[in-house]
């Protein structure tokens, strides 16, 4: 029996026998239906639109119940039954439409953003009466009653070096002049004076920064609309010293190290204010503000402050609330008496970077049991609700961010950021941020790829490549066993993008490190995974990170995908808000004061989890399900 | 007082596992070897019977070891020359079944050859009707090419071929699969990764009643508690069901003790350790025994005054004493 199957996008209908696949019957019809993993149902980019007759659905691996009452079914997975009319919606569509695509949020400033009430620093426009024989008032005091009242701030202090240029500045501008002043934590404070006034729409900047281990983000952003001008990351300078915060600490103890590791990541941060500047036109110089988020060794080296005791038992810092800074202490080149804020820390191993995360997350105020996972070079995890935040770290390693990965990148144009295997043929296909021949894979690339290595049988549970393949994709090279993810000819690079096993071997620690934190964590409170109404993930993925590739390599725990979001740079947008407003500076205060934390070298059951997560996805199959599910069809 | 003994009841048990196949079963073996099945923690005779006896392995290799101890040489004499007649006399010493560990070179110095090897293993099987475990060298492209060419020469027999790590267990488990074989899955003293490697090998499809596990243990004062727990936690997780633990379990404390400075060596010792043979033997003895009693199937010896001492051991132990 034979049944005529239309399709929207060609030309004529075609006849084909029941049981004939849709993606059969689209090639007849002359369609070329993506298939990037071979017609197994898996990857969801061969979806269509069913919108009249007969069709039978083997499979709806991608689909939600939803897409399938929509009429989506995926072509490779579904035989004709009788006359059926299809759609066959253009590829974009397909990809922004799958489910597990989760795209990472836009940054708007928070709503209801108001800098007069909210920001710490205001910019005034000032007209002084000028002095006369009648008024002999000093300068200073004349522009801090000025100040005083246009804002109602007493200024008390300003740097010597604007003091000495206050009358001449004053002069030339015929008394009229732009003050930017501080409403610090302890005293209003004159940032900076200008002769003239400046237009109230100009942007008045300030800086929020994340110094990752691996990682350094900045985004410059307008002080006064709370608009994030640019957003600029780059590798940290500190990385060719040690890829962790240990063997950073124990460089810096020796010789002159710590100054060494401070100067790496002031360059570093000096390069990325200047891209970042550059990028609307102004001098670093014109940021005023900087906020800090980072884990406590990192804000330990920025500042030059010894951090030994981080590493040594009983393990402590010497500083979790760092006072009020200024540009000039700091050494980089923003302005010299920017107000310069370091957001608090709570203990050796959970730093700013986790309270920053937290802010942003939103956790500290969920009603629901919320689970937070930093995907970094230290696997942060927190977990609670508005009730209580229990939090932990353990160090996985910078896989995840490219870096200690052979043909690891940032997350940045030129990275494959998601593959899929052909599981009879073994060819990748892969997509690359920018569209551009890749350079290489960056973290959701790498995860991705493990995912379909897995289950396409390229490795085995244990990450183990298998040599037998009958593929030129595997071989034996120089650092053992590894996958050809793009040859010579395609790569922008020249060369091959490979994965090694040694970094499968990476990847695998880093995730298992990540899974065990977590998963301790839960289990320290007696908290199954499967009670965690939400997950919120972390980490600098660029656009996104594929949820289920994620639990395929067992990364993130296997629950339901919409429990799941991407957060992205958690600790940047912390940074950020903590930056615009001064009620979630306060926030970041109150959080660092309630987060408890787990230590998980003096928990036994950490390492026993670490072992038993060092598989894929997991030693213990019956915690991944779908995993199993997937793979037996 | 009648006193009441509690008494645990497990969900699961260990797998029976039989070596060996008779001219019956498509081999040449006078005698199988059957171990595992057990239900309860080892020896509790009084909570579920125990099927079958653990069993004593010698080892023999394929040629003189010049590194063995100069004790263990002299016991053996001659017979260490000649695989066949070592195999004829570690039977006649009481071996339940038997090791053959293939050298990684010949006497020439010479990597051995497969042919070498399957002579080795054939000239073992000709002179005794044990059944046979056969060892590679532990370097993994020797070990494939050697044990392939065992397992396909002597298809049939139910050997155990060893040794499966995580890092090169494809090409054995293959070579068993194919040559109706078992395997032995080593891993270094981890509950986790024992269990995994025993998953990645049934992936390949090999029965589950074809794989024995060698948990690794150190020797009497040398991490032995360490094994110990492992083997015990091990043989735990099998009871309460988990299926990829159920696997009898194989461990060599000869290999272990007489690496052991006490057995090793005899001169420039302190007196007080006493006399050299005697404190070999009993090394070698007490690692076994101790292993024994942590759940061990199968003890891989070397001196066959251990294997009478070992013997006498597991006659005490499967003697119920407490009956209720």
């Amino acid at each position: 029996m034979t049944h005529l199957v239309t399709f929207d996008a060609a030309l004529e209908p075609v006849r084909v026998p029941t049981g004939t696949l849709l993606s059969e019957a689209a090639r007849l019809a002359g369609l070329n239906l993506m298939q990037p993993c071979g017609g197994q149902g898996r990857c969801g980019r061969c979806a269509v639109r069913i919108i009249a007759g007969s069709a039978r659905r083997r499979s709806s691996l991608r689909l939600s119940a939803d897409d399938v009452a929509a009429g989506w079914a995926l072509a490779c997975q579904t035989v004709v039954e009788g006359d059926v009319t299809v759609a066959v919606p253009p590829q974009e569509s397909i990809e922004r439409r799958l489910t597990t695509d989760r795209t990472a949020r836009e940054v708007v400033a928070p709503p209801g953003y108001d800098p007069i009430r909210d920001q710490t620093i205001r910019r005034l426009n000032l007209t002084l009466p000028p002095p006369s024989l009648d008024d002999q008032t000093d300068d200073w005091s004349r522009l801090q009653t000025a100040i005083r009242q246009e804002s109602g701030l007493a200024v008390t202090r300003l740097d010597l070096d604007l003091l000495r240029r206050l009358g001449r500045i004053l002069r030339e501008g015929e008394w009229q002049v732009t003050a930017v002043v501080e409403d610090g934590p302890a005293e209003a404070r004159l940032i900076d004076l200008r002769s003239g006034h400046t237009p109230v729409e100009a942007p008045l900047w300030g800086a929020a920064i994340d110094i990752g281990t691996t990682t350094v983000t900045l985004w410059l952003v307008d002080l006064l609309t709370g608009r994030v001008a640019a957003q600029v990351a780059e590798y940290n300078g500190q990385i060719a010293r040690g890829e962790d915060v240990i063997s950073r600490i124990i460089y810096a103890s020796k010789n002159n190290g710590g100054q060494e590791l401070q100067q790496l990541v002031l360059e570093t941060i000096t390069a990325l204010l200047e891209a970042a500047c550059a990028r609307v036109g102004v001098s670093p110089s014109e940021v005023v503000k900087a906020t800090f988020a980072g884990n406590s060794t990192m804000i330990h080296l920025l500042l030059g402050i010894p951090a030994e005791s981080i590493r040594l038992m009983p393990f402590v810092t010497a500083v979790n609330h760092v006072p009020p800074l200024t540009g000039r202490d700091i050494g980089l080149p923003i302005h010299p008496a920017a107000a310069v804020d370091c957001l608090p820390g709570v203990a050796s191993y959970v730093g700013a970077d986790i309270t920053a995360g937290v802010l942003s997350s939103g956790l500290d105020d969920a009603e629901a049991a919320t689970l937070f996972i930093d995907i970094g070079t230290n696997g942060e995890t927190v977990l609670g609700n508005r009730e209580w935040l229990l939090t932990c770290a353990c160090s996985a390693g910078p896989a995840f961010e490219g870096a200690g990965v052979l043909h690891g990148m940032r997350a940045t144009r030129g990275a494959i950021e998601e593959v899929w295997i052909n599981g009879a043929t073994y060819e990748p296909t892969f997509r690359v941020i920018g569209g551009v021949p890749p350079r290489g894979l960056c973290g959701s690339g790498l995860i991705s790829l493990l995912a379909e290595m897995f289950l396409t049988g390229v490795v085995d549970k244990g990450g183990h490549i298998n040599t037998t393949l009958p593929t030129p994709r595997v071989r034996v090279g120089d650092h053992g066993p590894e996958y050809v993810v793009a040859w010579a000819a395609e790569s922008a690079t020249g060369s091959d993008i490979v994965i090694t096993a040694v970094d499968i071997d990476n990847l695998l620690r880093a995730k298992a490190a990540i899974y065990a934190g977590f998963s301790v964590l839960a289990d320290s409170i007696g908290m199954p995974l499967a009670d965690v109404d939400r997950v919120l993930v972390g980490g600098s993925f660029g656009q996104y990170i594929n949820v289920e590739k994620a639990v395929e390599i067992g990364l993130l725990p296997d629950i339901p995908w919409e429990r799941f979001s991407f957060l992205g740079n958690t600790a940047v947008r912390g940074a950020y808000l903590a930056l615009l407003d001064r009620a979630a500076r306060e926030r970041v205060r109150a959080i660092a004061s309630r987060l408890t934390y787990i230590e998980l070298s003096a928990d036994n059951r950490f390492y026993e989890a670490f072992t038993s997560a060092l598989f894929l996805p997991h030693t213990d199959l019956s915690r991944f399900p779908t995993v199993q599910a997937a793979r037996a069809t | 007082m009648p006193v009441d003994i509690p008494k645990d009841k497990w969900p699961g048990a260990v797998r029976t596992i039989t070596l060996g196949a008779t001219p019956a079963e498509g081999g040449t073996r006078a005698r199988t070897v059957t171990v595992g099945g057990e239900k309860a923690l080892p020896y509790m005779h009084f909570e579920a019977e125990m099927p079958y006896r653990p069993v004593i392995a010698l080892e023999i290799k394929d040629r003189r070891p010049d590194d063995w101890s100069p004790l263990l040489l002299e016991e053996w004499g001659e017979a260490a020359s000649d695989p066949a007649s070592w195999a004829k006399a570690a039977e006649a010493a009481g071996a339940d079944l038997l090791v053959l560990a293939l050298s990684l070179t010949g006497a020439d110095g010479q990597p051995t050859t497969p042919a070498a090897a399957v002579a080795a293993a054939k000239a073992v099987l000709a002179a005794s009707g044990l059944p046979l475990i056969v060892f590679g060298p532990g370097q993994a492209e020797a070990d494939n090419t050697l044990l392939l060419a065992v397992a396909e020469a002597t298809k049939g027999e139910r050997l155990a071929l060893g040794i499966c790590e995580d890092k090169n267990y494809r090409t054995i488990v293959a070579a068993a699969l194919a040559n109706d074989h078992l395997v032995t899955a080593r891993t270094p003293m981890d509950v986790n990764l024992a269990k995994q490697l025993n998953i990645l090998i049934s992936d390949m499809g090999l029965p589950l009643d074809r794989i024995l596990m060698d948990p690794t243990t150190g020797a009497l004062g040398y991490g032995i508690e360490y094994g110990y727990s492992v083997m015990e936690r091990l043989r735990l997780a099998a009871l309460q069901g988990d299926a990829m633990t159920q696997f009898p379990m194989i461990v060599t404390p000869g290999f272990e003790a007489w690496k052991a400075k006490e057995a090793k060596v005899g001169q420039g010792v302190p007196a007080e350790w006493g006399n050299w043979r005697e404190r070999a033997i009993t090394w070698e003895t007490l690692t076994a025994v101790t292993l024994l009693e942590s759940g061990a199937d199968i003890v891989v010896l070397r001196h066959p005054e251990s294997v009478r001492r070992v013997r006498a051991a597991i006659d005490d132990l499967m003697t119920a004493p407490v009956t209720a």
